[in-house]
């Protein structure tokens, strides 16, 4: 449940923004999620509504952006998508580190971060 | 709840490219500076509780420790059962209890390196809490990251975790003496692992008879 940890490294940064002055009041907060993170949406939705309770920011919503992942080949020179393990059994098809081209292994170049892009606010 | 009633033109939105894993990795890229500094390296053992992880290193530090200095980190939820029969060969161990925390970060790794004289060290061992998906977004400062599956967990473990496996460097694929009664092939674990990550080295290993720790001692060597 690192989900937990996040939400609260998530809320102590708005926090700090938000404690700035002038007052104001945090309507929204977007975070991105790269699709090479093990950071499940739904989970750290209810993280971020739990630690939020009784603070400066109680009221605000979170809202998750999945940003694709993407891959670079040094040995055929192929950059973008991933390729995709289409029956690993999940429930969603996984994207692995071996280039969709050649076969061999890539290194990743986008989707493993999770990043606080907006925060929304009014002055009060 | 109260409402905000806000015309459009009151509402700001601030642009930031804050990152929420950056904290945990700045401080293991400095832990990673200090070990350099002291030609010291360390490895960070991740795997399901009940995978080996323990006797792995175990029998990885009784090889190793007549070469070099060797240290061992050991994450525990609650106790330190792990780390007596470590403690007993007189080897320094670091009891790092996370108090039903789910996974090491950098900053506990910091901390232990400080309860150490890592001039006398070459090589630390971290044992991460027993999770397959929570520490593989938490690097630690290690120079490898090894994954310990095994295949009583069953032949779905690697497709299960993906994450895990894709930012490892070596993978450990434990206890195959009883791969025949799990009915679980090794191989098509080993498949799976390069379906992932087409370089990952994996090594199948058992402690009990000792099949296959020879390499690994040699990989972590070799990093």
């Amino acid at each position: 449940m690192h989900e937990l940890s996040i939400a609260s490294s998530l809320v102590e940064s708005v926090l700090e923004f938000a404690s700035q002055p002038p007052p104001k009041k945090v309507l929204k907060v977007l975070l991105q999620i790269g699709e090479f993170t093990c950071v499940e949406p739904e989970q750290l939705q209810f993280c971020y509504t739990a630690v939020i309770k009784e603070t400066l920011i109680e009221g605000s919503t979170l809202e998750i952006e999945r940003v694709s992942a993407e891959v670079a080949c040094r040995h055929c020179g192929y950059a973008g998508p991933p390729k995709y393990w289409e029956d690993a059994l999940s429930a969603a098809p996984v994207a692995t580190l071996q280039c969709p081209t050649c076969g061999k292994a890539t290194e990743s170049t986008r989707g493993h971060d999770c990043t606080i892009r907006t925060i929304r606010y009014v002055e009060s | 709840m109260i409402q905000i009633e806000a015309s459009p033109e009151e509402i700001y939105d601030i642009e930031l490219e804050h990152s929420l894993l950056e904290a945990n990795a700045k401080i293991a890229n400095a832990n990673r500076a200090q070990l350099d500094q002291h030609n010291t390296t360390a490895i960070d053992f991740m795997g399901a509780i009940g995978s080996g992880k323990t006797t792995l290193i175990t029998r990885l530090v009784e090889k190793l420790k007549d070469r070099m200095g060797v240290a061992v980190f050991n994450g525990d939820a609650t106790t330190s059962t792990d780390g007596d029969p470590i403690a007993a060969m007189g080897v320094p161990i670091v009891q790092i209890a996370t108090i039903n925390g789910c996974h090491l970060d950098a900053n506990v790794v910091s901390k232990a390196c400080g309860k150490i004289d890592l001039s006398k060290v070459r090589l630390i061992f971290i044992e991460n809490i027993g999770n397959l998906i929570c520490p593989a977004e938490f690097p630690l400062g290690s120079k490898a990251r090894v994954v310990v599956v095994s295949v009583t967990e069953g032949p779905y473990m690697v497709r299960k975790h993906p994450h895990m496996f894709l930012g490892a460097q070596l993978v450990v694929i434990n206890k195959i003496e009883l791969a025949e009664i799990m009915d679980v092939s090794v191989q098509g674990l080993i498949d799976d692992v390069h379906k992932l990550k087409p370089d990952l080295q994996v090594i199948p290993t058992s402690c009990k008879t000792g099949a296959g720790l020879d390499d690994v001692a040699a990989a972590i060597l070799a990093v």
